[in-house]
């Protein structure tokens, strides 16, 4: 894990003191409500429904054991006593008073902990897959790369008032667990023939009310450039993206409008960095810093490969070879397994944790994972470096903490946001629908015959939930005061197993809340009858089309049988 | 940052009753805008100080020429939030070179002074309600940054203390 210097330390020190001047200049009334909301957004605050929500940074998702226990601190001490992991690798609180949030950045700076630029138009937390440097498929470890692009865009005094929120994710690994193609910037690590290292790089991506899948403007940028090159991008955006709209304010908007253009004026502000401006070179990453950072992402200590030995004994319990068959993933170190802890289960928001689950998510992480713990854009614990001769007991220790479900990929994994219960913006509730999509298929039989699945809900079309990349993706939408939901199929996030990132077709009207477990229900069983043997949903939604499904979902209707 | 207090400013604007002035007379420290100095440019007598108000929305390539001529350069925020003026003073000192004095205008606030400061701005001319001492303290939170900016164009990881 990165080591924070002392520099890192007192900056996010200074950081919650600047933020506490600005807070009591607020309260004082000499820094009025609007103005202080960007400022106070900045550092993660929003104002939400019933309290200040706030999100904290969890530079590409990686976490210690302490960090984990001083959430579980400012759940109890400051909230009602839990919090939410998001799918962009943050941790958000949804309970405590404004007049008590320089106290709790306090708290946070003591653990190494912010909220910069988790909200506002600026370039927000950059995120990454969560088997960063334990992955069997990885080309390229994206993490130091994440660090160098996390202290460059930390508080980049150019780029604090863009036209619209800039969010960069980088993959590293053959496969995409990052979502790039639906960032405003994507960044995929390779190696040339020659071997050398760079970056695939994709800008324009985005979800909202317009879904754009991101658009390649270098097949290879070596590594070197990185922060002079997305430097052009930013720069090129924050002179010519959108103000009159907020809709139309996204990267994505200039990139459709001005095509070929946007290329071209992006390619001439790098060579005029370069070759024009005052010390041009001067952000050019040299070896040993990139050496320097990734010190701090070698292996654990006491960490080394061992003979794999692991098999699952015929007479283990069914919930065990379950577990480790959806819950255990390959490593890249033999005798290692990275496990993820399920945050979707009965009874809790997907996502959720009490504190009380912070505090056994990090008493997991010290005992078999060496104090590390990573949030993945799925929205849950994933606890990167587990002994396969533990994993029993992690197993049995997870059970305890209700992390166990074995249902990793599966229908009830579903990403959701918090929706109408807290946010603000939501046009509609994601968690009573995800509960009573969950209670639906609460069989793990069926479940496990269903196979694997992307559900993806968001409550409004800000799409916090990711619904245009699901398999099936959920919308909650405003009409007349009511909440409906439209329903999509067919979405992808750019993985392998969902194939090129693409917005899911809408089934046609939306339907009503106590509409849709029967319509997912619906979907699924038209899926069911379909599938061809060992075909995924997102295979046969593909081979078949759309038609049987928007039958089998208008069939469901009952309030809205009229309106279809 | 040199805060412009406009009771004391040497600088003017030339402003007729119907807005800015077309035809105008040379005088030292006349602050024109871009419409005026293109009208006037060419008369403009050498060393003597003039100055160009430009908007954000104006491509600051087209001052690029004139740019030894001007001791000022203002640029304006038409809402605070609107970060257009900091990539322009960034050009203006990076890329040009501009040693002259390049001034925010319009809604500028305490809170953006690390901002205009990194960016190339030196001074300032606060919004009426804005508190002076608030905006000089809003510059002292932080000891150093890790990207570079005009004032060390060297981030972190390239100067010598690091």
């Amino acid at each position: 894990m990165y080591q924070y210097t002392s520099f890192d330390r007192q900056f996010v020190k200074q950081r919650a003191a600047q933020y506490r001047d600005q807070l009591e200049r607020n309260l004082a009334g000499t820094l009025g409500d609007d103005e202080f909301r960007p400022l106070r957004l900045q550092n993660g605050w929003y104002v939400q429904r019933h309290a200040p929500m706030l999100r904290v940074a969890v530079p590409y998702g990686d976490l210690t054991s302490h960090q984990i226990r001083t959430f579980a601190r400012v759940a109890r001490e400051f909230d009602r006593g839990y919090a939410h992991l998001t799918t962009r690798q943050n941790v958000q609180f949804n309970w405590i008073p404004l007049d008590r949030s320089a106290d709790v950045m306090d708290v946070l700076a003591d653990a190494d902990l912010h909220g910069i630029q988790t909200s506002g138009n600026c370039i927000r937390n950059t995120t990454t897959d969560c088997f960063a440097g334990i992955a069997p498929d990885e080309i390229v470890d994206p993490r130091p790369y994440c660090e160098v692009l996390r202290q460059w865009s930390t508080l980049h005094p150019e780029f604090a008032f863009l036209p619209r929120k800039f969010k960069i994710a980088v993959s590293g690994a053959e496969e995409d667990r990052a979502a790039t193609a639906w960032h405003d910037i994507g960044l995929q690590l390779l190696k040339n023939d020659a071997g050398e290292v760079g970056f695939k790089v994709l800008v324009g991506g985005g979800m909202g009310r317009t879904p754009v899948v991101g658009t390649v403007i270098r097949e290879f940028l070596p590594w070197q450039q990185i922060l002079v090159f997305i430097e052009a991008i930013v720069r090129v955006y924050n002179r010519h993206g959108r103000r009159d709209n907020m809709y139309k304010a996204r990267i994505k908007i200039l990139v459709k409008a001005e095509g070929p253009k946007f290329i071209a004026d992006v390619e001439k502000e790098f060579k005029d960095i370069l070759e024009h401006d005052v010390d041009g070179n001067a952000h050019l990453i040299p070896q040993a810093e990139l050496d320097r950072v990734a010190r701090s992402f070698v292996l654990p200590e006491g960490v080394t490969a061992c003979p794999s030995t692991f098999n699952v004994p015929d007479d283990a319990p069914v919930a065990f070879k379950r577990w480790v068959e959806r819950n255990v993933h390959a490593h890249k170190l033999s005798g290692y397994r990275a496990v993820t802890l399920s945050l979707k289960r009965a009874g809790q928001a997907p996502g959720d944790a009490t504190d009380a689950q912070f505090d056994q998510a990090a008493d997991l992480a010290d005992r078999f994972s060496h104090g590390e713990i990573r949030v993945s854009h799925d929205q849950n614990f994933v606890l990167p470096w587990v002994r396969e001769d533990e994993l029993f007991a992690l197993w049995e220790a997870a059970k305890t903490a209700s992390f166990a479900s074995p249902n990793i990929g599966l229908l009830t994994d579903m990403i959701n946001c918090p929706g109408g219960d807290f946010c603000a913006l939501a046009n509609a509730r994601s968690i009573p629908i995800a509960a009573a999509i969950a209670d639906r298929f609460a069989d793990l039989d069926e479940l496990y015959d269903i196979g694997d699945i992307d559900l993806h809900m968001s409550g409004c079309i800000n799409s916090c939930g990711h619904h245009h990349s699901g398999h099936i993706g959920i919308l909650g939408v405003d009409k007349d005061g009511k909440e409906w939901y439209q329903v999509s199929l067919g979405g992808s996030d750019g993985s392998r197993l969902s194939g090129d990132a693409t917005p899911g077709k809408v089934i046609g009207p939306s339907f009503a809340a106590d509409e849709v477990p029967d319509v997912i229900e619906a979907v699924i069983e038209t899926y069911r009858h379909q599938r061809a043997a060992n075909e995924l949903f997102i295979d046969t939604v593909k081979r078949v089309g759309l038609d049987a499904f928007k039958s089998a979902a208008n069939a469901a209707r009952r309030s809205t049988a009229k309106a279809a | 940052m040199k805060f412009i207090d406009t009771h004391h400013d040497q600088w003017h604007t030339i402003t007729g009753e119907d807005g800015p002035m077309v035809t105008l007379t040379p005088a030292p420290y006349s602050l024109l805008t871009l419409t005026q100095w293109h009208a006037i440019r060419a008369q403009w007598p050498a060393n003597l100080p003039v100055g160009v108000s430009f908007n954000n929305d104006e491509e600051i390539e087209t001052l690029k020429a004139d740019l030894p001529r001007l001791s000022l350069v203002a640029l304006h925020f038409p809402k605070w939030v609107d970060g257009r003026a900091y990539s322009q003073a960034r050009i203006l000192r990076s890329r040009y070179r501009f040693t002259g004095e390049i001034r925010a205008t319009g809604e500028v606030l305490v809170d953006m002074m690390p901002l205009l400061k990194r960016t190339g701005f030196d001074a300032a001319v606060l919004r009426a309600d804005q508190d002076r001492t608030a905006a000089e303290r809003a510059l002292t939170f932080f000891a150093g940054h890790y990207q570079g900016d005009v004032e060390d164009n060297h981030p972190i990881f390239a100067r010598s203390s690091a």
